[in-house]
C-alpha cells in the first residue's frame, strides 16, 4: 500500500542524536490520532532501536543510522538502519536479559521494541549492519 | 542538611539533598543513552563519598522519558544501595516512566511515593 506520508533521516552515531531520532518520529507519529500513550511507547521504541545502534552497531566508532517512517491507513512502519557490526544471533539477542556487550542497559533494548510495536523485525548481516522495522497499528488519521 | 547541585544532560540544575542516611536526588528531563552516563558519575561519586548513605530517593515527578539506558544507571546504583541494606524509593513517576518501570519489574526491588516526605517516611520505618 503507498505510504499516506513518509519521512527520511540520516544522522550519525552519536548519543545526543537518540533523543533527536526519538522526538522527531513522536512529531511526525502525531500526525495520526495516536493517544499520548501510543506515542510515549512509539519513543521508548525508537530510543531502544537507535541506543542499539550506537552501541552495538558501532560500538565507540561513529557511523551513519538511517531512520524511515512511514504510515498509511492501516501501520505507521519505523525502520532504523546502522551499517555496523551486525547481530551473529538474533534470536540470542532477543532474550530479556542478554547483552553482548557489559553495559548497563539490562539487556530490555529488544524486550522494549517487542512490547511497545505491533510488530519487529530485524535483518542483519555480520560485518554489513542491522535494519530494524517496527510496525504499530495506526489509528484513523486526523483529517 | 548538605545540598550538592548538578546537571542531567542539558536541563536545569537541581540541588540533592542529604537526610538522616537518604540521599534525595531530583532528576528533570529525558533519561537516556546520553544523560545516563553523567548520572552514573555523579550517583557513584556521593555514594562513594558518603558511605553512611543507605537509602536512594529519587524523585522523577520531572523526569518526561525514560528508556533501558536509563534503568540500567538506576539499577546498578540499587546494588550499592542494596548492599547497604537501603531502598530505592521513587517519587511522583509520571504515567510513562511508571510503565516503564513496572514493566521491567522493578516493583520488586522499589518502592513508590507520592512526596519526598512520605519516602522519608517510608524508608525509615525499616
Amino acid at each position: 500500500m503507498k505510504p499516506k506520508n513518509w519521512m527520511k533521516l540520516e544522522f550519525p552515531s552519536e548519543s545526543p542524536n537518540v533523543m533527536f531520532a526519538r522526538t522527531a518520529v513522536a512529531v511526525f507519529a502525531s500526525q495520526l490520532d495516536f493517544t499520548l500513550d501510543e506515542l510515549e511507547d512509539i519513543k521508548v521504541a525508537v530510543s531502544e532501536a537507535v541506543s542499539n545502534c550506537v552501541i552495538h552497531g558501532y560500538q565507540g566508532s561513529v557511523g551513519n543510522i538511517v531512520l524511515e517512517v512511514a504510515y498509511d491507513e492501516q501501520f505507521i512502519s519505523i525502520t532504523v538502519e546502522d551499517f555496523g557490526k551486525g547481530i551473529p544471533d538474533i534470536d540470542q539477542a532477543k532474550e530479556a536479559g542478554y547483552s553482548s556487550i557489559p553495559e548497563e542497559r539490562m539487556g530490555l533494548g529488544l524486550v522494549f521494541m517487542h512490547e511497545y510495536m505491533d510488530e519487529v523485525l530485524i535483518d542483519s548481516r555480520v560485518g554489513e549492519g542491522t535494519k530494524v522495522l517496527m510496525k504499530k497499528k495506526a489509528p484513523a488519521p486526523v483529517s | 542538611m548538605e545540598n550538592l547541585v548538578w546537571t542531567v544532560g542539558v536541563n536545569i540544575v537541581k540541588p540533592e539533598q542529604i537526610i538522616g542516611r537518604s540521599l534525595i536526588v531530583t532528576l528533570q528531563g529525558e533519561l537516556d543513552l546520553h544523560t545516563a552516563p553523567p548520572l552514573k558519575e555523579r550517583l557513584d561519586r556521593l555514594l562513594d563519598e558518603e558511605p553512611g548513605l543507605r537509602h536512594l530517593i529519587l524523585d522523577v515527578g520531572e523526569v518526561s522519558f525514560i528508556d533501558s539506558s536509563g534503568l540500567g544507571v538506576i539499577l546498578g546504583r540499587y546494588k550499592t544501595i542494596e548492599q547497604r541494606s537501603g531502598k530505592l524509593v521513587f517519587v511522583g513517576c509520571r504515567p510513562q516512566v511508571k510503565r516503564v518501570l513496572e514493566f521491567s519489574g522493578f516493583r520488586k526491588i522499589a518502592v513508590f511515593a507520592k512526596s519526598p516526605q512520605e519516602a522519608l517516611e517510608m524508608v525509615e520505618r525499616t
